[in-house]
């Protein structure tokens, strides 16, 4: 056991919360497609690593809950995400097809971002807005804000992320 | 400021003492000496007068200190000059300084009515310096945690002020993130610095996704093996255990006993795996 030894002394801190949540809908994922893993061709890997990926901004996200805009941006994101996938689950049959037109969306969706920012911000600014979720709508002074919060939850899911997989992988 | 105007309203209106002491006078002085008393009475009334004379003439002068040149009474309450203004209105007859202090007091009202309006008034009219004097002291309660240090050539509009105030707050958190992001303090320059945090954040994204890669792989593997798709005993139990582990030094304390830890566990686990059937 090392998380134990690890783990800070304060109770309901943001890297518990983050570790339950996480392990949880790590979980789930396995939970959900036991036997895709059989046939696992490189597409339907990548697939399930972004799963899992998602999975970690997602529960960090809900750890901090939903007091800061970054958060708040990545979990309605997901939302939407998700929303848009059931939606097309209803659709079509063939994954591929659903794949396609997902990744249109997301393209549509940025270049129109990408407008709005060339507008009102300048180099770094913009490329930092990119970068932290929610950035778009933030002027500097509150991006700045968000990045600090955000480099340190990232931090800490990195630390909590290794962790587990060097737990796992003993 | 006219001497005469001045002692009109002091025998008529401003100092009834003087009247009542002439009236007294010859009532308690003797029968002989009435004309004295009267004269008396003259002359206390015109001592009246005279004092009351130095006393409008302070006031005026408080009126022009606080109308014509209070630099140094900048931080006053606008509560205390209104109150002198209106002193100055009620004890002097004097035209000129009512109408001062009329359009003080309309000033007054007008800024507290619409704040930021009467700023801009202000500084467009440069003129009027009594509006300016008025809308400057109240600007620091509105946003307390502005430091205003105005220092010598800087502008002090509120404008610029604010602008002042957002560039501070912004090299503040700079600062805080210089201090976040490992070997960002030798670095100079605000561009630089954002680069520097830009690699960061990315790095740490990289990361997050190397390692979902790396415990997706985990997962799946731990997925194949038919002894723990059967069984939920040993090492699927690793995991949630390893939740639970890092609970337990967390919010053990807080509300799980030794005792209910193992049976909320069970429960959790069960739930794990009725949701996906």
């Amino acid at each position: 056991m090392k998380n134990p030894q690890r783990s800070p002394t304060n109770p309901g801190s943001l890297r518990s919360r983050f570790t339950q949540v996480f392990l949880q809908s790590l979980l789930r994922i396995r939970k959900h497609n036991p036997t895709s893993s059989s046939s696992s061709s490189h597409g339907e890997f990548l697939k399930r690593c972004r799963r899992v990926k998602v999975a970690a901004y997602v529960s960090m996200a809900r750890a901090v809950g939903t007091r800061r805009a970054w958060s708040r941006a990545t979990l309605w994101r997901a939302r939407n995400g998700e929303r848009q996938r059931n939606l097309l689950y209803g659709r079509c049959s063939k994954s591929n097809s659903r794949e396609r037109s997902l990744g249109k969306r997301k393209r549509k969706k940025k270049k129109k971002k990408k407008r709005d920012n060339e507008e009102h911000s300048f180099g770094h600014a913009k490329k930092l807005q990119k970068l932290v979720p929610g950035g778009e709508a933030m002027d500097f002074c509150c991006l700045l804000d968000e990045t600090a919060h955000y480099i340190k939850c990232l931090i800490t899911q990195v630390k909590v992320m290794r962790s587990i997989a060097d737990f796992y992988s003993l | 400021m006219d001497p005469p105007i001045v002692n009109e309203s002091s025998f008529s209106a401003a100092n009834p003492s003087s009247y009542s002491l002439a009236e007294i006078w010859p009532f308690n002085g003797e029968p002989g000496n009435g004309g004295l008393g009267l004269r008396m009475g003259n002359l206390s009334g015109f001592l009246d007068g005279q004092m009351n004379r130095d006393g409008s003439a302070e006031v005026s002068t408080v009126t022009e200190q606080s109308g014509g040149g209070g630099i140094g009474r900048k931080r006053k309450d606008v509560s205390s000059e209104d109150e002198s203004s209106k002193m100055v209105s009620t004890s002097s007859a004097d035209d000129l300084n009512m109408s001062n202090g009329k359009r003080i007091k309309s000033l007054v009202s007008r800024h507290d009515n619409g704040g930021s309006r009467a700023e801009g008034e202000s500084s467009s009219a440069a003129g009027d310096k009594q509006a300016g004097q008025i809308a400057k002291p109240s600007e620091p309660p509105k946003k307390d945690y502005i430091h205003v240090r105005a220092r010598r050539g800087q502008a002090t509009d509120s404008h610029s002020l604010a602008e002042r105030a957002r560039r501070e707050k912004i090299s503040e958190r700079m600062k805080f993130l210089q201090d976040l992001v490992p070997g960002c303090n030798k670095v100079i320059g605000k561009a630089l610095i954002l680069d520097e945090i830009i690699n960061y954040i990315q790095s740490l994204q990289n990361q997050v996704e190397f390692l979902s890669m790396k415990l997706e792989a985990v997962n799946s593997r731990m997925n194949i093996d038919p002894t723990i798709d059967g069984f939920p005993a040993k090492d699927l139990g690793g995991q949630p255990f390893d939740a639970t582990g890092v609970m337990h030094a967390s919010q053990a304390a807080r509300q799980y006993s030794q005792g209910s830890q193992s049976e909320w566990l069970h429960m959790q686990l069960g739930g794990g795996f009725e949701r996906p059937m």
